[in-house]
């Protein structure tokens, strides 16, 4: 392999490290007009009336609507269905364009207003007089449930989305945990986290009428769900003249695999007024409308046996959903969340018992690891603190409650109980090494010294699983998803041996341009330089299910793969016709067709340029070189990895230093260390941003007191230290590359591993369960108690 | 958010009270205060310019003076708006007799936020309106001075 396995340099970096990149607010199209949105100051308001008169007559005004001008539309939709437990659809409230009866959280759209600048259409939105009347909020999932609690929207009783179980049966899991030998019960919060992708949402939308055609550009992970949305639904325009454009984007985290409401308004104001319509969110504005991550209130409880084995897990969760169902976030809170509480052990009897609730808050939706970051820190937390309840060291009490390795070929899947098929996993080796990486016996003595001299030290452990590279579309079907989830690529072999390769998946980060075209280079024997990655447009791309649950590389990856299988079997038959042979007595190599055991060959691009010049041409074979597929996985992904914090922590102060942390990750097989290295950092550092830093924190009346960079606190350079990262292989044994996927291990690992090295370090104190984010002053407080 | 404080003034409660129920000079001495038009039955249009840290812009609005007992307390509703988001507060003012001539002013009061305002100015705002309410006490003693 000259590629696969090879640190390539990011060949996109060239343009994104020069300031070459394309973004979606870099667009300018002549006769473009500018919105802006009038946003609820209110988390909870009723709307007497929207005055626009004043506004209407600033010079440069173009045009302004409100909710009453879009009431015909029925809004954005959700994708995934989830039911109550007794079989009853869950509440579906309309997720209109604009509100015109009442504002449901801080942010919500009132009216739009477009102009010749932005800032006219800014100036103009201060003339827009709301008539509201402030009522009573509710911003906290386990209040929003409770009688009398203000309703976000009339008619869903109790606030309540949906309740949903998932595991053994309850009674079975009540049993085990009442006759455990030993029972470590904590409440948890999982606070709510604003995924700050650097490049804010924006969209253009451009309709025009000679030839009855619709372009969105558009920051989306997703371009191609967002046109079957749009078409589909929202708007319910034709989608084959409907064009989605995801140009470059600056990160996403989730935040922009989801369909807006701003995406339908700009085409839908664009087709009102016949000019491009933009809209570009600043950072405040993204605080308040771009959906967050996270927010669970959560008793968990987990029962041990005399040797430290595992018996039972129950737990109680209210998953707050915010005002608005976002378009995947049901599916987040249960069927990417109730399904890892397996995690990485035994664990016999597992029963999760959950109640999705609106809020008068922006809507949570997927954000990095979506529901499984939530999953492993219940497990991880009571697992440490099990272990120091019962005066037992936590690795230890991990190893003897890991599921043994298997490789899923040799040894079939481990079956979960709680509906998933684990595909490979080895998660005691990635402990063991990741134990030789810290030093373990050397670190416990050198805290033992520190504690003598009042030096507060701890280490944190925590051994994770994810599911990913999703997944099966007749599984998520049956679980609720209302869309498939297989994805599509096109390679089209150019007549002189270059390689076009259309790929659903959606780069905005990843490095897709660089790890796709090494898979591709590799397979055919070409250089990488003659191979060009295409994403992010539909009018190019056929179609795409987008990138999400680190699925690019295992299920656009392996699309890919397909493709190119299938131009090596024509070109076998072009090259058996050349060189006068049967295909079963050629083999391909280094890019070129040789008969076994002669030096007759034929190159890749003399194939190719013969299959679009084909006058010397095998019989009943069609021209070109140009194949599309589409793959579907047999399963998820599921890589795993032990990741371990080492912390300090200033006793006058309460200050949290992170000494050292070590991660070894088990991804599959790896295309690119330095890309998968470089995924793996940055999840590290959002998953310790949510351990020490962040929060998003709403006050009694649901306004969003921490909305900008002065107030809301991200992870910096100099708050980490310089990560240990190693990696083990268990190859996935359902996708023809063997990758799992590795976009959102670190957070996922990380934030348990931190909080747990805290608990550690604190442990003179007495002190076992503390809210993140683990800032100064609540370490501080807690240790004066 | 939650205001407070206490102050002593070298004049009788009556004294006090005038001055207080005379609209300019409320908006005179209240901070951020510039503008007072009466509108009958005790309210008025208000007209007020703050900077709070990185919040900065002019409001507008109402306010009503309630619960009124001469000369004893009374309580100002303020309801004002602007590009920055709104403000609703409720303050009562209660005026304790010391010996003759001397008044202790005793002001305590809620505020709601929302918007910009809310969203960044929480962080500095718990400060700048104490400032504020001791603001308020000492341009209401110059007041008194100046009337004597």
């Amino acid at each position: 392999m000259t590629y696969i396995g090879k640190s390539v340099k990011r060949v996109e970096d060239q343009r994104f490290l020069t300031g070459k990149g394309n973004y979606t607010d870099d667009i300018v199209l002549p006769g473009m007009t500018y919105a802006y949105i009038v946003r609820s100051p209110y988390a909870h308001a009723k709307i007497n009336g929207v005055d626009t008169s004043e506004a209407a007559a600033l010079e440069g005004v173009v045009a302004i609507f409100t909710g009453e001008d879009v009431k015909e539309i029925g809004g954005v939709p959700c994708g995934w269905q989830v039911n109550f437990k007794n079989g009853d659809t869950m509440k579906e409230p309309p997720h209109p364009l604009m509100v015109r009866d009442k504002a449901r959280h801080v942010g919500d759209a009132v009216a739009m207003i477009i102009a010749e600048s932005k800032e006219i259409a800014r100036d103009a939105a201060d003339l827009v007089d709301v008539d509201y009347e402030e009522l009573p909020a509710v911003v906290n999932a386990a209040e929003a449930v409770k009688d009398g609690a203000p309703l976000v929207h009339d008619d869903v009783p109790k606030n309540m989305c949906y309740d949903w179980e998932l595991g053994n049966p309850k009674e079975e899991v009540d049993a085990a945990i009442e006759s455990a030998h030993h029972v470590t019960t904590l409440e948890f919060v999982n606070q709510r986290v604003a995924p700050n992708p650097i490049e804010p949402r924006a969209a253009i939308g451009h309709f025009e009428a000679a030839r009855d055609h619709y372009t969105l550009y558009t920051t989306s992970q997703n371009p191609h769900l967002t046109r079957l949305l749009l078409s589909a639904f929202t708007l319910g325009l034709p989608e084959h003249k409907v064009r989605v454009v995801a140009p470059d984007v600056g990160g996403g985290f989730g935040s922009k695999i989801f369909h807006y409401t701003e995406e339908a308004l700009v085409i839908w104001a664009s087709q009102q007024i016949e000019r491009p319509v933009k809209w570009t969110s600043d950072r405040s504005e993204a605080f308040m409308t771009d959906a967050q991550g996270r927010d669970h209130v959560t008793k968990a409880e987990m029962g041990f046996d005399e040797e430290g084995n595992i018996v039972g897990l129950r737990i109680n969760t209210f998953a707050n959903l915010g005002a608005y169902l976002s378009t995947f976030s049901t599916c987040v809170p249960t069927w990417l969340h109730g399904t890892l509480l397996q995690g990485v052990y035994t664990t016999p009897k597992i029963h999760i018992d959950l109640t999705a609730v609106f809020t008068n808050t922006v809507a949570v939706d997927a954000y990095r690891g979506a529901g499984r970051p939530e999953a492993t820190y219940l497990l991880e937390r009571l697992i440490d603190t099990g272990a120091l309840e019962m005066g037992m060291d936590p690795a230890d009490l991990r190893f003897k409650n890991f599921i043994p390795p298997f490789d899923g070929v040799e040894q079939e899947g481990y079956m979960t109980q709680v509906a998933l098929q684990y595909d490979s996993g080895n998660y005691e080796g990635v402990l063991k090494r990741a134990l030789e990486m810290v030093g373990y016996e050397n670190f416990r003595k050198e805290q033992e010294e520190g504690r003598k001299n009042g030096k507060l030290m701890g280490i944190g452990f925590s051994t994770y699983i994810e599911a990913c590279g999703i997944a099966p579309s007749a599984v998520v079907g049956s679980l609720g998803a209302r869309a498939g989830l297989y994805e599509s690529a096109q390679v089209r072999v150019q007549p002189t041996g270059k390689v076009s390769v259309y790929t659903g998946s959606h780069s905005h980060g990843q490095g897709h341009e660089t790890t796709f075209a090494q898979v591709v280079a590799d397979k055919l024997g070409i250089p990488l330089e003659d191979v060009e990655i295409v994403h992010g447009d539909s009018e190019a791309v056929a179609f795409g299910m987008g990138t999400y649950g680190s699925r690019s590389l295992a299920v656009g990856g392996s699309a890919i793969v397909k493709s190119i299988d299938k131009v090596l079997e024509k070109g076998a038959k072009i090259a058996a016709h050349k060189l006068e042979a049967a295909v079963d007595d050629l083999e391909f190599a280094e890019g070129k067709w040789t008969v076994k055991g002669t030096d007759k060959s034929i190159g890749f691009a003399d194939i190719s340029l013969t299959a679009y010049v084909p006058h010397d041409y095998p019989e009943n074979l069609e021209p070109g070189m140009d194949f599309s597929s589409f793959y579907d996985p047999a399963n998820f992904t599921y890589p795993f990895g032990a990741h371990v914090a080492m912390v300090e922590v200033d006793k006058d102060t309460g200050k949290v230093t992170l000494k050292r942390f070590v991660a070894v990750d088990d991804v599959g097989n790896v295309i690119n260390p330095m890309i998968v290295e470089g995924q793996i950092h940055g999840g590290l550092a959002q998953g310790i941003g949510q351990a020490l830093f962040e929060e998003t924190i709403y006050d009694e009346n649901g306004q969003l007191i921490n909305g900008s960079y002065m107030d809301y606190t991200m992870p910096r350079a100099d708050d980490l230290p310089s990560f240990e990262v190693d990696r083990q292989v268990t190859p996935c044994p359902h996708n023809p590359l063997g990758v799992k996927g590795a976009g959102e291990a670190g957070t996922i690992g990380s934030t348990p591993a931190v909080v747990n090295a805290v608990m550690d370090a604190l442990k003179p104190f007495g002190i076992k369960n503390l809210a993140m984010p683990l800032t100064p002053e609540r370490v501080w407080r807690y240790m004066q108690e | 958010m939650h205001l407070e404080g206490t102050h002593s003034l070298n004049a009788p409660p009556q004294e006090i009270w005038n001055l207080l129920m005379d609209p300019e000079t409320l908006a005179r001495i209240t901070p951020a205060i510039s503008r007072l038009e009466p509108l009958g039955d005790d309210k008025y249009k208000a007209v007020a310019e703050v900077k709070l840290g990185p919040v900065k812009g002019s409001f507008e609005g109402q306010m009503a003076v309630a619960d009124k007992k001469e000369p004893e307390h009374f309580t100002l509703l303020i309801e004002q708006k602007s590009r920055m988001g709104n403000a609703n507060a409720e303050g009562r003012i209660q005026l304790n007799p010391i010996g003759d001539n001397q008044t202790e002013v005793n002001f305590t009061g809620d505020a709601k936020l929302s918007g910009t305002l809310a969203r960044m100015g929480q962080r500095v705002l718990g400060g700048v309106a104490n400032s504020m309410v001791k603001q308020f006490f000492q341009n209401l003693e110059s007041e008194l001075k100046a009337n004597a």
